[in-house]
């Protein structure tokens, strides 16, 4: 079963999906990370003031912009730290959307993103027809709750994987893991 | 490229495939030996056709291999290979069959999954049929048992196989039913691949139009049946609530009914599911409602449709962002 492969996806695919893919990836899984957002958005100095890039841009190069706006500042608030740890484990962030690769489980990190990830695998087009499991577990988009929330989803990564019949076993482990991380879950199935 | 592939280079597409056969067959990594096998399946099926029927067997004789993986690679070689060359139908369908009692879940679940396609290119195949032939005939008999088999699997204790036999099920109900003006066809179906009732000729020695029709009809019940049933898994019922919805916007006939039993299950969801097991399936039940509004066929349900939305918490932009472009022609005859 380890074989499967995962997708984390959460809006930009710089912290919540990073944290978990990093962590997931040291436990040997084959994981993923993606955002489903339109652009690539990271604080800035102000609320209304977001650095916003496209999916293009590497981390490397986010990096380096803003060790030229604002060295200070983004050293305090951990961007330059979660961007060193994002080039290091892979160039720059993904779009679900533009991946054709099919995956078994996808773990999505808020509402609206699992909301994104279902509308645009519905639309696809249907190539073999087998399923994927979406799962979403509200993450809240701080490194500290992301820290947390890779632990949660790398747990319940598990015992998906450890599962002999994950179709079969699914539905039960969603709802004993949901009462013990004391989260709620949303889960549903596509084939495509 | 390892050293054994490099030397397969400058071989003609036959002895690649040889050389490829033989060295699965010794092959102990499940990973290479299905690398193989797909690059055989390219070969023959793609790449010189020609050579599909010369190494038939020995694909074929890769469905008994101890690895489950290895026997679903063969499972979607079966329906590519019949997709290519209906031909091969009596040959392959008893390996179906075969296949169908596995002792591997996964092994039983590919093969539910490639039976719609299958059945699709088995009706393509007797279309052309005149008179029919000893090999037609079987075939068509033992359809007829694979179908019996798979439809008694709606009750299997496995979640993962009851959720393949509904897919299985929305394949048969497509075929069998009629496509009309106002279908809503996925746009990767090429009308060409298509078949559906209407495409049927009349008149066929094993394919009656009324006999189809009404086998179309009644998996079509059953599927409401299953929805409807009190004990479903909650997979189990988003599948169905996607496959219903799916057969409705491609066959309106079966519109009216399907947003009937979505009226049905929403004042009486299952009792066994949890709570956020109901907010899936409440979120599931508006999305596919607002595709169906979305849908022209709508304007004769527009009241149910909203009404329903409104309860399962769509705000008003919502519904009114699918409202459906209503064609003053239909209304009139509406």
């Amino acid at each position: 079963m380890s074989n499967l492969k995962i997708a984390v996806v959460c809006s930009s695919n710089q912290n919540r999906s990073m944290e978990a893919h990093s962590f997931l990836s040291k436990k040997g899984y084959r994981v993923r990370s993606f955002g489903t957002g339109n652009q690539v958005k990271l604080p800035g100095p102000a609320p209304d003031k977001p650095n916003i890039y496209d999916f293009n841009t590497t981390y490397d190069e986010m990096y380096r912009d803003l060790m030229r706006k604002d060295p200070e500042l983004y050293t305090q608030n951990g961007i330059l730290h979660m961007l060193d740890r994002n080039r290091r484990i892979k160039p720059k962030p993904e779009r679900f959307q533009a991946c054709p690769d099919r995956f078994e489980v996808v773990v999505t990190c808020e509402e609206r993103v699992y909301d994104q990830v279902i509308e645009d695998l519905e639309n696809r087009q249907k190539g073999e027809n087998l399923p994927v499991h979406i799962i979403n577990i509200d993450i809240q988009d701080n490194h500290e709750e992301a820290t947390i929330g890779a632990f949660i989803i790398c747990d319940l990564v598990t015992i998906l994987l450890d599962s002999e019949d994950m179709d079969d076993d699914i539905d039960e482990v969603l709802q004993e893991f949901e009462s013990r991380a004391g989260r709620p879950i949303l889960h549903t199935l596509i084939f495509y | 490229m390892d050293e054994e592939n490099v030397s397969l280079v400058y071989l003609s597409t036959s002895d690649k495939v040889v050389e490829l056969l033989n060295q699965a067959s010794l092959m102990q990594r499940d990973a290479q030996k299905a690398n193989n096998l797909r690059q055989v399946q390219e070969l023959i099926i793609h790449k010189e056709e020609n050579l599909l029927d010369n190494f038939l067997d020995e694909m074929l004789a890769f469905q008994t291999d101890k690895m489950a993986d290895i026997r679903k690679i063969v499972i979607g070689f079966m329906e590519e290979a019949c997709k290519k060359d209906p031909e091969l139908l009596p040959k392959i369908l008893p390996c179906l069959q075969m296949l169908l009692h596995d002792e591997n879940i996964g092994v039983q679940k590919k093969v539910i999954l490639v039976l719609a396609p299958v059945f699709k290119v088995m009706i393509q195949w007797l279309c052309k049929a005149k008179g029919g032939t000893p090999e037609m005939t079987e075939v068509w008999e033992m359809m007829g048992k694979l179908k019996v088999e798979v439809f008694e699997m709606i009750d299997s204790e496995n979640d993962g196989i009851r959720t393949h036999v509904v897919k299985f099920l929305e394949g048969l109900v497509l075929v069998l039913s009629r496509k009309t003006q106002e279908s809503e066809i996925p746009k990767n179906v090429k009308a060409e691949n298509e078949i559906t009732l209407d495409s049927i000729p009349e008149y066929n020695k094993y394919l009656k139009h009324k006999k189809l029709e009404d086998e179309g009809k009644k998996t079509f019940e059953l599927m409401l049946q299953f929805q409807a049933s009190p004990h479903i898994s909650s997979i189990n019922l988003m599948t169905v609530m996607g496959s219903i919805t799916n057969i409705a916007k491609q066959r309106p006939s079966f519109f009216g009914k399907v947003v009937q039993a979505f009226e049905a299950l929403q004042v009486n969801l299952p009792p066994t599911l949890a709570k956020s097991q109901v907010s899936s399936v409440r979120k599931n039940l508006k999305m596919h409602m607002l595709s169906l509004l979305k849908h022209q066929c709508s304007a004769d349900y527009v009241n149910q449709i909203t009404t329903l939305l409104t309860d399962l918490g769509a705000t008003n932009s919502e519904v009114m962002k699918n409202m459906p472009v209503i064609d003053e022609s239909r209304k009139r005859k509406a």
